[in-house]
């Protein structure tokens, strides 16, 4: 087992270093360079401008102008936004927590959703409750992320007004204080919901469908044969194999959630990593651009990574190797 | 006497369905899949038939022109639909918008598709060194962060080449990867049968074999798989044009035409300028997979419907 992940760990890295390259190579190919962010802006003289321009190493060739890049990148220096002048390292650093807590709190209500949905059209199948379900799972299926979060906002902040519709944090509370996360779960609810019901289908399909062919195995029969409540006998035996290939979603669900958090944060204005990413595509700030790129890839790679070695973990069959 | 020419009567040769005309009948039959398929029908003919009945619509019935003084109108009988925050009107609008999602949708299938299959079908078929070259070229491809490099790349080809044509390129470029896996997998179950064996035992070449034996026994795991990905396309086109990264904003798209609602007062008070983008699109893509449900049961010989 350990051998494995070490040896798959191990495996990222030639993907990697392809990946920087495709990156370092594509922010080269974007016009304009970040030179601007480095130097003073108000000296316009083009005399400072072409001697910086050499001093920065704009002028190297492109290999060692890579060697340069990934170098510093390896060490944790990924260069100055030239948008905010502060180091990305920094700007990323400000913006990892808002993009943690969404992600966690749509896993969480993803995870409470497919339970209950699923739990109950697992014990009751065919019934007019698991037909509700089915069909309220194959619209959300059908609706596209970004037309949910309109629509969210449209009718849970704008009509009821339950949540704020943009932000993360309502700025007259006090940093810190009781107030100051109440407001900060406030604000991280819809987004959440939103970026939590994508996959809330497809869990609760599978975990129906895992109960329904777990309820007809030998091992309920002998349970029921041997006088066991049948509510014990879904909520702890059928229930424990089947939370089990559950886990091993957890993996793919890393790289969803990237992809999702893009689009959920845009739209919500949540100051995620999300939005930074957009941001840094439209105001043409490169050196944070390479920098999420790479680590979204390499959250990407993690996150299948995880579910290869989750797979192996919850089920002793399956042999990694 | 009389039994004998029951006998003949009943040894009238009857043709038994061939399977293409079982699946058909299956597929008529699903009740959803019709309705899909007529919507289906009903928003193409809509919006290919836009540049000609445009002018029966509304009175704009151009809609790349600003119209200031008709910015924003609620929905009357003059503007079925009401006005956008440019004037533009909203129904002329939304036939025109489908025109370039339906195309982008299609355009980008039809290309992930071909170069899925022809990767798929390489890799199964020879096996060996070609087939571990083509699946780490596959890998390379799924682990990218979609999204993340569509926008980065589409940045960058912007301008180069016309819009609308970088887009399908890009996603396509970049989408091939499960398509690939799944034509491999298929083709690899399928040439372990003997009359791929005999084919090849009596000469013919490998282009032969893949095109005439092995494609029309997966063909129908890739219609199905087709038909998801249409819709799943459909939605990479708007979400991407929603953000600012998809079709160039002066073209009418449904994801064009929903991005007004990053608008906050837009959003909160003309809701008739947003919401029938989103409706068609989330009814476009609900219908899609329906008809995709129904096509993997009517071509599914074990399915019993």
């Amino acid at each position: 087992m350990l051998k494995y992940s070490i040896r798959r760990l191990l495996g990222m890295i030639p993907m990697l270093i392809l990946i920087s390259i495709v990156v370092f190579s594509l922010a080269k190919l974007m016009p304009g360079d970040s030179l601007s962010g480095e130097i003073d802006p108000l000296n316009t003289n083009p005399e400072y401008i072409a001697e910086m321009r050499e001093k920065l190493g704009y002028n190297d060739p492109l290999p060692v102008q890579y060697f340069n890049w990934i170098t510093g990148f390896v060490q944790g220096d990924f260069g100055k936004s030239t948008r905010f002048k502060i180091p990305v390292f920094d700007l990323i650093m400000e913006k990892v927590p808002n993009t943690l807590l969404l992600g966690v709190t749509a896993l969480v209500i993803t995870y409470i959703m497919a339970f209950m949905m699923g739990m109950y059209s697992g014990r009751r199948p065919y019934t007019l409750g698991d037909n509700a379900i089915a069909g309220f799972n194959y619209i959300m299926l059908a609706i596209p992320s970004f037309v949910a979060a309109v629509f969210a906002i449209y009718i849970f902040a704008f009509q009821l007004n339950w949540f704020p519709f943009a932000g993360s944090v309502d700025i007259l509370v006090e940093r810190g204080s009781f107030e100051y996360y109440v407001s900060r779960m406030h604000h991280v609810l819809l987004p959440a919901l939103v970026l939590g019901a994508m996959s809330t289908a497809s869990y609760t399909q599978f975990l129906r469908n895992d109960i329904i062919e777990n309820s007809r195995k030998d091992f309920v029969r002998t349970a029921r044969a041997k006088g066991t409540p049948i509510k014990k006998i879904y909520n702890v035996h059928i229930l424990r194999n089947s939370i089990i290939p559950l886990v091993t979603f957890l993996g793919f669900d890393f790289a969803a959630l990237i992809g999702g958090a893009i689009i959920t944060e845009t739209i919500f204005t949540y100051p995620g990593i999300g939005q930074l990413f957009l941001e840094s595509v439209t105001s043409r700030d490169y050196p944070t651009l390479m920098a999420l790129t790479m680590l979204l890839s390499f959250l990407t790679l993690l996150g299948n990574l995880l579910a290869d070695i989750l797979y192996g973990v919850v089920d002793p069959r399956i042999r990694l190797d | 006497m009389a039994s004998s020419t029951t006998i003949t009567q009943q040894k009238k040769p009857e043709r038994s369905l061939s399977p293409w005309q079982i699946a058909r009948k299956k597929y008529l039959r699903n009740k959803m899949a019709m309705i899909s398929t007529f919507f289906i029908i009903l928003v193409t003919l809509m919006s290919f038939s836009a540049p000609f009945i445009a002018h029966l619509l509304s009175p704009l019935p151009d809609v790349s022109k600003v119209n200031i003084g008709a910015m924003s109108i609620e929905p009357n009988s003059d503007h079925l639909l009401g006005t956008d925050k440019s004037g533009r009107d909203v129904l002329t609008r939304l036939f025109y918008g489908g025109r370039i999602s339906l195309l982008v949708g299609f355009s980008a299938t039809v290309l992930v598709i071909t170069f899925g299959t022809l990767v798929g079908a390489l890799a199964g078929f020879f096996g060996g060194f070609i087939d571990s070259i083509l699946m780490r070229f596959t890998d390379f491809v799924l682990n990218f962060p979609f999204l993340v490099f569509v926008i980065v790349l589409n940045t960058i080809l912007f301008g180069i080449v016309d819009g609308l044509w970088v887009l399908i390129m890009v996603i396509g470029a970049l989408s091939w990867g499960g398509v690939a896996r799944l034509v491999r997998s298929k083709v690899l179950a399928e040439k372990e049968n003997e009359y791929i064996m005999a084919a090849l035992s009596i000469g013919c070449s490998p282009f032969k074999v893949i095109t005439k034996h092995l494609l029309p026994n997966v063909v129908s795991t890739i219609i199905v798989q087709g038909t998801l990905i249409f819709a799943t396309m459909i939605v990479i086109e708007s979400a991407l044009s929603y953000l600012g990264f998809g079709v160039p904003q002066a073209t009418p798209s449904w994801g064009n035409m929903l991005s007004s609602a990053n608008e906050p007062d837009v959003l909160q008070g003309k809701p008739w300028i947003w919401m029938p983008p989103a409706i068609i699109i989330t009814l476009t893509i609900l219908s899609i997979n329906f008809i995709g449900e129904g096509l993997k049961d009517a071509l599914n010989p074990k399915s019993l419907r």
